[in-house]
């Protein structure tokens, strides 16, 4: 599988430093177990993160602290048991990535014709707009714009906008200068999954249907 | 607040520019004041094989400081940068056999502990959440090999290498880019330059390090 659409080397530091919010950052995350490429790329930007880590000038600590930690391996190594996550996740028809194994995944509701979203709530950040969009082959999606980011990664089937066309491993980082009318590939129902960072609106027809049931 | 003064530096290095506190910092671990990179690999291996409590006390020597540093850069009062600090090398300690040195070299290792622990403080979720969430990979497999291991040491001397070469307007961006969840239009106001000065030098820091990751691509 050649993947042709990659977050941007801004999206990738952003994330190696931690500063990137935690929906966008679970788009990014399913990306990354599909590319090696980005992969590696993440793994300079996390050196970039080691290397400012080496060159901190040491503060002192605690005199005790050492000795505190010691005793808490102690009780750590005790409590260490491996728990394992129940599954959350509906029937979707679909395999979810890795990334998403903690992630809340609720069932397809209707949003129009041919067109259906799940909400993905990320444990600790429930207010992420974080979904899963579902089109049937062929459909257009109304044209739309955004006043930020939206991230989007292609799990099955296909999309098409103006820019170009987007297969599944593809992630596409739309900012406010796209406006879009993306269209699902004819050869089968196409989902990804999508997130809104931060305060990020759709404009057009596309975020007048979203608000009232999505939400954002 | 000017570029320079945001640069914390301790003793005579203080007033370098970043790129030779690094020379500095470099010829430092050279005396072997500091562990080497390939000795820091060693220490965790030894906690992760026979858990050798001389080796995590060395490792503790070595990160605890600088990661409470790091962790009060990004804005933690010292008890909390302290506190988290501590969780990080419980984590280091309690992770040792999942260090994959094929991967990631001890510091990048240690900084993404440090960066999720950092998350999680502020989202408040178990570790196991930003965990998941930014290291799918997170498995020990294979023994890495020696070419894996290579590959990474010559990554991380490539980005330290990249990273002096940046001219300090640039370094002070990424830095800060590192330290906090902070917008780019927050680190603006923090320099006092305009977002459009902020954004134009994160794109040349960054294409810096792009020229570094095609040539070893």
């Amino acid at each position: 599988m050649t993947i042709n659409h990659h977050p941007s080397d801004e999206t990738l530091m952003r994330m190696a430093a931690g500063a990137l919010g935690s929906g966008p950052a679970l788009v990014v995350s399913v990306h990354l177990e599909g590319c090696a490429v980005c992969r590696n790329r993440m793994a300079h930007f996390e050196a970039v993160g080691g290397a400012i880590l080496d060159e901190m000038p040491p503060v002192p600590l605690a005199a005790d602290l050492f000795g505190r930690t010691m005793e808490r391996l102690q009780v750590v190594q005790q409590l260490q048991t491996k728990e394992r996550s129940v599954n959350k996740h509906p029937e979707l028809g679909i395999e979810l990535p890795r990334a998403m194994q903690d992630c809340e995944v609720g069932p397809w509701k209707w949003l129009g014709p041919g067109f259906k979203w799940s909400k993905v709530k990320i444990p600790g950040s429930p207010d992420e707009k974080v979904m899963l969009l579902k089109g049937r082959a062929g459909l257009h999606l109304p044209a739309h714009g955004h006043t930020g980011l939206e991230f989007m990664q292609i799990l099955s089937g296909s999309l098409a906008d103006e820019r170009g066309r987007y297969f599944p491993g593809d992630l596409d980082e739309a900012g406010d200068d796209v406006d879009h009318r993306p269209v699902v590939g004819q050869e089968s129902d196409c989902v990804c999954l999508a997130a809104l960072e931060g305060d990020t609106r759709l404009h057009g027809l596309l975020g007048r249907l979203l608000r009232p049931i999505v939400g954002f | 607040m000017d570029a320079a003064s945001l640069y914390i530096g301790t003793g005579n290095a203080r007033q370098l520019r970043p790129a030779a506190r690094l020379v500095v910092l470099n010829e430092a671990r050279q005396k072997a004041v500091l562990p080497s990179p390939e000795e820091l690999i060693g220490l965790i291996d030894a906690v992760a094989r026979t858990q050798d409590r001389n080796a995590f006390a060395r490792l503790f020597g070595y990160f605890a400081p600088r990661v409470k540093s790091f962790l009060m850069r990004s804005g933690l009062e010292d008890a909390a940068a302290e506190e988290v600090a501590q969780e990080v090398m419980i984590a280091v300690w309690r992770k040792a056999s999942y260090f994959d040195p094929g991967k990631a070299g001890a510091s990048t290792w240690v900084f993404t502990i440090a960066r999720n622990q950092r998350i999680d403080r502020l989202r408040r979720t178990s570790s196991r959440t930003a965990d998941n969430l930014l290291d799918p990979t997170d498995e020990p497999d294979m023994p890495p090999s020696g070419e894996d291991i290579a590959i990474v040491a010559q990554r991380e001397e490539g980005v330290r290498k990249a990273l002096e070469s940046l001219p300090i307007d640039q370094l002070t961006i990424v830095r800060l880019s590192f330290f906090a969840e902070k917008p780019h239009a927050e680190i603006a106001r923090e320099l006092g330059i305009p977002l459009g000065t902020v954004k134009s030098r994160v794109r040349l820091a960054l294409n810096r390090l792009r020229t570094l990751l095609d040539s070893d691509i």
